[in-house]
């Protein structure tokens, strides 16, 4: 991935050996010296979000939710706005009682944006109680599922013919499966009382992984199986003569997670040079790792009358939208079915099960109200992009640590920071998201620990879907800093992208293809030295 | 920044070269820079997961049982007495939940128990069609339905009615189909809180999980990835305070208050079907005090957060001590001397010049909390 190590190195000699040192007394001549170790430039580093980092909140669940202490009053004001709007949970329309809170779904997998990014983190691991195979997703639910038609060929270029290589969406159905609805949403509403799309059902699978000095661990995977669709009632992937869309061969599925929703703002401002310098699609360094650009469709600039509405993807779990406010009004549209000023459309809209609703019910909840705009004022939308631009980055914890200092070497040794790239400096000037950029996230050195690039993460993290210019192995580095405040944030949370994995140890093992030589090392390392490099991870 | 790394710094010098002294006599003398203070939480902190976040959280189990026998009650006698007793129920229900929201963290939220208990705001169109046609409710096909048809606010629509002109019900307004989904409504609110309870002192997700109090009260030890040190727990709780005071002055009276009377919005207003709000808020800051002081309301003096403030600065823990008792006060003074609801004070010319005397109070002990209390954090010697 990256050409050349660009990582200048700070020479260490262990602080506590030089005070020690100091103590002998005796005033002996000591002869022995003290072995040198090399440290990344990074390793004593506390302040991951530069100017943004919260001291306050570093060590307890608030870590994720503090505003970026350097936001001036307006900003502040703007930020507080867009954390109510980032709780506000929506109900059905039309709802006379609270007509600014209607326009749920009529589909949706949440009612706000809070229960996928729980205290702006990452959502709850769904638990299968004991004695059960399997649990029906619901209101409690922050995963979901993606869902296209696999492509005949793979798209290499994106054009408007080929709509910029986006994924293909399921006839009648669309690109996500929305398995909640608001009461009456499918036709068949009295036996399906808020069902969505479809119903979907989620277990486990395990397997044992040894290392090499014999110690064990059980990763476990989660499966999905969807049935009753709303396009043929009651059928099920095994049903003989299957006529849903949704269940047929050729129809890909993926789960998704929540993702932390701090530092956003910042990881958009990083210079795309920056971030395109280290694109090694070919490998020319021989370190097996690539790294590979996404491009993808811009609603921001079709919306401006761009030609070629198409950026650098940034966000997402296959860097599949280009900024924060796409990826957040798209949410805000999909995830919970409110429209909004980018996304005026519903996402069902046009669909028969839309149509369907509309002429049962008579319901004003085509996308727009009574006097045609949009659900979510523009105001309210520019909010709640804001606050998710501006959420503080928390502090570094534990630091200074004689074991997280050697697991930060471990870290360099293993190559970890091949692809968990360390330290960008943000733009100066310039827009996000077609926007005016916060003062407060300009010039910042930061230490997100992602290249921003997709790579192939190997065939058991695959989830088999092409995602514009990302195919079906690969995904975007997960950006490290915060992790390891993730289960204080939520102590239900897990890791990777459909939260498979339940501690940092269990993410490691999951990497695969472009990682494995890195997992492979991290494997091979004693029981002490693995526990330090997980410690560095935790204390980011 | 400057001055903690400095002294953080010189701390660890001071450690490191008092190890080096070899005879021990003095091992007990450490040097602590003036801007810093000492104090050993581990009481304080075991104390406020026992006494009481568990201690909370086990009588709201309790009252979520006594509602949901309340409920099967008045299905199986509909009377005007049953109907209060269960409408008691609920508020005393409600007492351990508000109060318990001065520290909404860990399994509350990660167990998605909050939006099922208190979703807002309630959707009763769709309550309205679920009760014309549908009978035959059970818990398990509840818990599958959306939030914003269960949990308090349904229930206290269906125990209240609208409280538009009064908080009463007569039984005669109740249906049979009400009354049944009351009861699934309460049985799930039972199983729900019992979770609860359990996830603090048994396992945090049921299964294998640690009990998540365990956590709390051993943070920083190997395997708790939870909470990496004392100062993780105590800056939890700190701004579990604040983000009540905050919620409670510029959200639940702030938002229906409005800018003046004609934008004050009574639909706004939390818990205004049975005109509890004042009650709900007051106990919030209760909610505030318990976690300060230590103990329960009433009862004998244990270590909170308070001796931490002490430790530091015995003027300023007095002085937030009065700031949280004036916020409780000015919050009940909403009322005025005729017992008047908050849905209706936010409309009554005095009554909103007590709203904001309440507000101000709640902004004074907020500015407290965030820049007096929260900052002691980094004077911590730990």
């Amino acid at each position: 991935m990256k050409p050349t190590t660009q990582l200048s190195y700070l020479v260490a000699v262990i602080a506590c050996s030089l005070l020690l040192g100091g103590c002998g007394g005796s005033g002996d001549e000591v002869t022995e010296s003290v072995p040198e170790q090399i440290y990344p430039d990074y390793t004593d580093v506390t302040a991951l979000g530069g100017d943004t980092t919260t001291f306050d909140a570093s060590t307890s669940g608030h870590g994720f939710s503090t505003p970026a202490p350097n936001l001036n009053a307006p900003g502040l004001a703007q930020h507080l706005a867009g954390d109510v709007n980032f709780e506000t949970a929506f109900t059905t329309a039309p709802n006379s009682e609270h007509p600014d809170l209607d326009g749920l779904g009529p589909v949706f997998n949440n009612a706000d944006c809070n229960s996928c990014h729980q205290r702006d983190g990452r959502n709850s691991t769904p638990i299968v109680p004991v004695g059960k195979a399997r649990i029906k997703l619901g209101s409690d639910a922050g995963i979901f599922l993606r869902i296209s038609k696999a492509p005949n060929q793979p798209c290499v270029t994106g054009t408007a013919a080929n709509n910029y290589c986006a994924p293909i969406p399921v006839p009648n159905f669309g690109g996500q499966l929305f398995h909640r609805g608001v009461l009456k949403a499918r036709a068949d509403w009295e036996q399906n009382l808020f069902g969505g799309q479809a119903d979907v059902y989620l277990s486990y699978e395990t397997k044992v992984v040894s290392y090499p000095d014999g110690s064990q661990v059980t990763l476990k995977k989660p499966l999905f199986a969807v049935e009753n669709p709303f396009d043929a009632p009651g059928e099920t992937k095994q049903s003989s003569n299957l006529t849903s869309n949704l269940l047929q061969d050729d129809v890909l599925m993926g789960w998704r997670n929540g993702m932390p929703v701090f530092g956003l703002g910042l990881l958009e401002a990083i210079p795309e040079a920056d971030i395109l310098a280290l694109v090694d699609e070919n490998d020319t360094n021989g370190d097996k790792i690539s790294g590979r650009a996404n491009y993808v469709f811009d609603a921001v600039k079709a919306q401006k009358g761009d030609t070629h509405p198409v950026s650098l993807g940034r966000f997402g779990w296959k860097a599949n939208t280009p900024s924060v406010r796409v990826q957040s009004l798209g949410a805000l549209r999909g995830d919970i079915g409110i429209t909004n000023p980018l996304f005026p459309d519903e996402s069902i809209a046009g669909t028969s099960m839309h149509d369907s609703y509309l002429t049962r019910t008579g319901f004003v909840d085509s996308g727009s109200d009574e006097h045609g705009a949009p659900e979510a004022s523009a105001a309210f939308s520019d909010d709640v992009v804001f606050y998710a631009e501006t959420l503080a980055v928390p502090a570094r914890r534990n630091s200074g640590n004689a074991d997280v200092r050697e697991g930060a070497r471990l870290f360099e040794l293993v190559n970890c920071s091949g692809c968990h790239q360390p330290r960008f400096v943000t733009k100066s000037t310039g827009e996000i998201g077609g926007k005016p950029m916060a003062e407060a996230l300009k010039g910042q050195t930061i230490y997100p620990f992602s290249d921003m690039l997709l790579h192939d993460m190997g065939d058991e993290l695959a989830d088999g879907r092409p995602d514009f210019l990302a195919n079906g192995n690969e995904w975007r580095t997960r950006p490290l800093w915060g992790i390891g405040l993730t289960k204080t944030v939520n102590p239900q949370a897990g890791f990777l992208h459909d939260g498979r994995a339940a501690t940092i140890e269990e993410a490691i093992l999951w990497h695969g293809g472009e990682a494995q030589t890195s997992t492979d090392k991290f494997m091979a390392l004693s029981v002490t030295e693995r526990t330090q490099l997980i410690d560095f991870v935790m204390s980011l | 920044m400057k001055q903690l790394t400095y002294s953080a710094i010189a701390l660890a010098l001071i450690s490191t070269l008092a190890a080096c002294g070899g005879s021990g006599s003095d091992d007990s003398t450490v040097v602590v820079p003036d801007n810093r203070f000492s104090f050993v939480a581990t009481e304080m902190i075991t104390n406020l997961n026992d006494e009481v976040i568990v201690s909370g959280y086990s009588a709201l189990a309790n009252r979520g049982e006594a509602l949901y026998q309340a409920t099967q009650t008045l299905v199986a006698s509909p009377s005007q007495a049953n109907l209060v007793a269960a409408q008691d129920a609920w508020k005393a229900a409600r007492q351990p939940w508000e109060q318990g929201e001065s520290h909404i963290f860990g399994p509350v939220d990660s167990l998605g128990i909050d939006p099922h208990l208190d979703s807002w705001p309630l959707n009763t169109t769709d309550l309205k069609t679920v009760l014309a046609t549908t009978s035959g409710f059970d818990a398990e096909t509840i818990k599958g339905w959306n939030d914003d048809v269960q949990g308090f606010h349904t229930m206290e629509f269906l125990l209240f009615g609208d409280g538009i002109a009064d908080n009463s019900k007569d039984i005669g307004q109740m249906t049979a189909s009400e009354r049944d989904y009351l009861m699934g409504l309460a049985e799930v609110f039972r199983d729900y809180t019992k979770i609860l309870a359990d996830s603090w002192t048994v396992s945090h997700d049921g299964q294998t999980g640690l009990a998540y109090g365990e956590l709390v009260k051993n943070p920083g030890v190997a395997g708790n990835t939870f909470y990496s040190s004392q100062v993780g727990v105590v800056e939890e709780l700190v701004n579990g305070m604040i983000g009540i005071v905050d919620e409670v002055g510029n959200g639940k009276i702030a938002d229906p208050f409005g800018t003046s009377i004609d934008t004050a919005d009574t639909s706004k207003v939390e818990s205004q079907y049975s005109w509890n709000s004042l009650t709900d808020f007051s106990d919030n800051i209760i909610g505030v005090r318990n976690i300060y002081q230590g103990e329960l309301t009433g009862e004998a003096d244990k270590q909170g957060l308070v001796d931490f403030v002490k430790a530091a600065d015995s003027v300023l823990a007095t002085r937030i001590s009065s700031e949280i008792d004036d916020a409780i006060i000015q919050i009940r003074a909403i009322a005025g001397t005729n017992n008047m609801p908050f849905r209706q004070a936010i409309k009554d010319t005095e009554g909103r010049e007590r709203v904001q005397k309440a507000i101000d109070a709640l902004s004074t002990l907020q500015a407290s909390l965030e820049n007096d209390l929260l900052p002691l954090l980094k004077k911590w010697a730990v």
